[in-house]
């Protein structure tokens, strides 16, 4: 019996308290997180509001409730998309070698070094600013991670010898990786997609901080921490809550993709 | 017509550069070899590591194409046939690895494995499998396994099943039997041999062990640094060696 | 002098050694012979106190008069620096790589002997001379990527030799290399321990390095030594079932045809070696001998002129 690595347990409570609040939210919140009652404003944690209530009368915990729900679906699109197209690439890349292989991995390597908060300030610029631009620009930045995390995992299988075994006896290059390399390469594509996800919730936030990202009503921790920046003196908590929101969220799926990794390398693996 | 006749076959790597402006030096693994086996025989390739033989090997299995000179199997120049004709064609030369472990994939059942060539060529037959695996001594229930299941002799056999599965008339054995324990590697030989008597395979069997090679092949090439040193029947060259490169790997064997 | 009695290294449900008892005095060289899991790694790792972490070692094994077993690793690190010593089959993992090989063989010079740097230097270039490295001088600034194989071994030879040990145990040291140059290898260890008069005990599945490189040999299997005696008798004139069955499976190019043209087939001995947990309580070669009794499996054979069977029992 082997046992579960700690930062694999405690990342999975952490990523399980997020997405269960994030899937909650969608059927209840205690209050509607966009009703205004400006009576109300900053009110203290009480029975009635759990964490009191912003500048604009609104129950802070429903906005929490919401904005996570929008963090995790921003994160799980961006995060699949560029997943989706990264590893794409990157086994092509592989399969194929010669000048293919050349030409997509240095695309990756000019598209690791274009600053990203441009790319999304660009895209703001464009076509406004909204979740989409997030959606979209997130998924750029982790188009060529996967890619080189595929490619790089896609050779070392290539020169497995099942897979030169698959050759003789007469399989082509596409169906070796999907019978063969695509299996193989799984564990580390999730682990990094793990890791990805952690960082895709603070670019998230970060971008709607920015206020090129989520848009007023749409929660957002991020939009919460830039609105409640000119209230610290005031009302220091509304920046504290979001705050803590997103540091439990990315070190959730931080320990849990360390974890993953822990557990899916072969090499610790045999060590234990 | 034969099986398979390699004609003046030289293959070059280019290593990696030491200096910005120096062109990068070439490796010649294999240096203009040629040879020819017939069906039903069984041909040693002997030498050390470095030798060229594993290209050699490769460049018969068509992983990897010659720089120079030509690999006819039945007669077609394996080199300038298209994909799809090549596919078309290794069904009939299959290979053999050193290590049975690492040629299976861990994630898929033998069964599965084995019926890879047979997918391979759109002619899926269940009880193909069922019968390799009676021809190496599994059972048809093996197939369900994990290569984890077996023991190395038993991985070996798998392997040896997934190559004759599609019935080729050329195996390639690259050291097939090295990794496996004493007593194991007399059994799986014997099956080699079995099977060549049962199917009529010819065998390209290549090893670094001497003693192996000379008991059960019909002729034998002794390779170094990419070049074939002697290349005999393998009574006439195990009674008397001409070269002293194979009488110093005769006395390391302990033959001498 | 190093005496194993009843030494057992058990690994979960199984025993990897069982009750072997060994005499080593200086200047014997040893062969220890068997297949994959037969134990006879592990009981070269037993003798130098490196059994892995989850091996339960029992039985008593004295070096010079000192009882290791349940010894703690500090008193092992003494042994280590000073008696017996390890050469592995793979010499590039053995060796660090990011340092130039003359550093590697001087450390321990400098930290266990207390030689000063210009000592160790000398001292590690004899030893480099003496295990036959060509031109220690350029040797000794090399990495161990730039040298070959066989250099490598030697290196690591070198090393092994730095705490003048009483033992050298060598675990399958020429399985990696080609075949010349694991002759030299074999020759070379044989060598060192004829001139130092050190104790060597001589890994290996390959019969023929073991012929040419020891005196006296064990045959192991299923963590017994199923066999001991002079190499050259037991090679010549095996006794135990499982010895013969060895020893004729081996490969030999010479009437390799039957009178009708066909190839013999090899002697096998039918099946493959048990895990550890699945071995026999009786003699471990129970199931796969080819003349078993009926308590085989149950009973362990007494040890008779060096060999552990009933057959052998019964005849004298």
């Amino acid at each position: 019996m082997t046992r579960l690595p700690v930062n694999l347990m405690i990342g999975a409570v952490l990523v399980g308290l997020v997405v269960a609040t994030a899937a909650l939210s969608l059927v209840w919140t205690p209050y509607d997180h966009t009703l205004l009652n400006i009576r109300d404003k900053f009110a203290p944690a009480s029975p009635v509001h759990w964490l009191g209530t912003d500048q604009l009368g609104r129950d802070v915990f429903s906005q929490l409730m919401a904005a996570a729900r929008n963090s995790v679906a921003v994160a799980l699109t961006a995060v699949f998309i560029g997943g989706s197209i990264g590893v794409s690439l990157g086994l092509l890349a592989s399969a194929i070698g010669g000048l293919v292989e050349d030409i997509v991995m240095r695309l990756a390597d000019i598209s690791f070094a274009f600053p990203a908060l441009l790319f999304a300030i660009m895209l703001a610029a464009v076509f406004g600013p909204s979740l989409t631009v997030a959606v979209v620009a997130i998924a750029f930045i982790n188009i060529p991670v996967f890619a080189r995390v595929a490619r790089a995992s896609a050779n070392q299988i290539w020169t497995r010898e099942y897979v030169f075994a698959a050759r003789a006896a007469g399989m082509g290059r596409f169906a070796i990786t999907r019978d063969h390399v695509l299996p193989n390469i799984a564990a580390p594509v999730i682990v990094q997609a793990t890791i990805e996800f952690a960082i895709a919730i603070l670019a998230e936030a970060a971008l709607s901080y920015l206020g090129l990202g989520a848009q007023p009503p749409a929660p957002s921790w991020g939009r919460m921490l830039s609105e409640a920046q000119t209230l610290m003196y005031l009302a220091p908590q509304l920046a504290i809550y979001p705050g803590l929101c997103i540091v439990v969220a990315v070190l959730g799926f931080s320990l849990l993709g360390d974890g993953l990794r822990d557990v899916t390398d072969p090499r610790l693996v045999r060590e234990r | 017509m034969t099986l398979l006749a390699v004609e003046n076959v030289t293959k070059r790597y280019r290593l990696p550069r030491r200096a910005l402006l120096k062109p990068p030096a070439v490796l010649t693994a294999v240096d203009a070899a040629s040879f020819t086996l017939e069906r039903g025989q069984t041909l040693g390739i002997v030498g050390e590591s470095g030798s060229g033989k594993s290209t050699l090997a490769r460049m018969v299995m068509a992983f990897e194409k010659p720089d120079a000179g030509r690999v006819l199997f039945e007669g077609n120049d394996l080199a300038a046939l298209s994909p799809n004709t090549l596919r078309s064609l290794r069904p009939h030369f299959q290979l053999v690895f050193q290590d049975p472990y690492g040629s299976l994939n861990p994630r898929r059942t033998v069964g599965w494995s084995i019926a890879e060539p047979l997918r391979a060529t759109g002619q899926a037959e269940r009880h193909r499998v069922s019968e390799a695996l009676d021809q190496v001594g599994l059972r048809p229930a093996d197939a369900e396994k994990y290569p984890h299941e077996f023991s190395g002799g038993q991985r070996q056999r798998v392997a040896i099943a997934r190559a004759i599965v599609t019935r080729p008339s050329l195996l390639v054995a690259d050291e097939a039997v090295s990794a496996l324990d004493m007593s194991v590697q007399a059994q799986i030989l014997n099956l080699l041999m079995d099977l060549q008597d049962e199917l009529g395979l010819a065998i390209l069997f290549i090893s670094h062990d001497l003693s192996v090679v000379g008991s059960i092949c019909d002729s034998i090439i002794v390779m170094k640094h990419g070049k074939i040193v002697e290349y005999g029947a393998a009574e006439q060259i195990m009674r008397a060696p001409e070269k002293g490169y194979t009488r110093s790997l005769m006395t390391a064997a302990g033959l001498i | 002098m190093i005496k194993a009695s009843k030494l057992s290294v058990s690994l979960g449900a199984g025993q990897a050694v069982r009750d072997v008892s060994l005499l080593v005095r200086p200047g014997d060289r040893i062969g220890v012979v068997g297949e994959s899991g037969c134990g006879k790694t592990m009981l070269g790792l037993a003798m130098i106190g490196m059994t892995p972490a989850a091996a339960k070692v029992s039985g008593s094994l004295r070096l010079d008069n000192a009882e290791m077993v349940g010894a703690d690793e500090k008193s092992w690190q003494v042994q280590r620096a000073r008696r017996v010593a390890m050469v592995f089959q793979e010499p590039m993992a053995a060796l660090n790589p990011i340092k130039r090989v003359g550093d590697t063989v001087m450390e321990p010079l400098i930290i266990h002997m207390g030689l000063s740097r210009a000592q160790a230097r000398e001292c590690a270039l004899s030893l480099f001379e003496e295990v036959g490295i060509p031109d220690p001088e350029a040797r000794f600034r090399q990495f161990p990527h730039e040298i070959s194989g066989g250099q490598r071994q030697r290196v690591l030879i070198a090393l092994a030799l730095t705490c003048d040990p009483g033992l050298l145990i060598a675990d399958e040291p020429t399985t990696a290399l080609d075949a010349n140059v694991a002759l030299r290898i074999t020759e070379l260890l044989a060598r060192l321990a004829r001139d130092r008069t050190m104790a060597l005990l001589f890994i290996s599945h390959d019969l023929a390095a073991v012929a040419r490189s020891t005196e006296d040999m064990l045959v192991m299997y299923g963590g017994d030594i199923v066999e001991r005696g002079k190499t050259a008798a037991v090679l010549s004139d095996p006794r135990h079932p499982y010895t013969q069955g060895l020893l004729s499976a081996r490969p030999r190019p010479e009437n390799v045809r039957e009178t009708d043209g066909r190839r013999k087939r090899l002697p096998t001995i039918p099946g493959a070696v048990p895990p550890l947990a699945d071995l026999p309580a009786g003699c471990r070669f129970a199931g796969r001998c080819p003349v078993e009794m009926s308590q085989c499996a149950t009973v362990r054979p007494a040890e008779r002129e060096g060999t552990i069977c009933h057959q052998l029992e019964a005849a004298t």
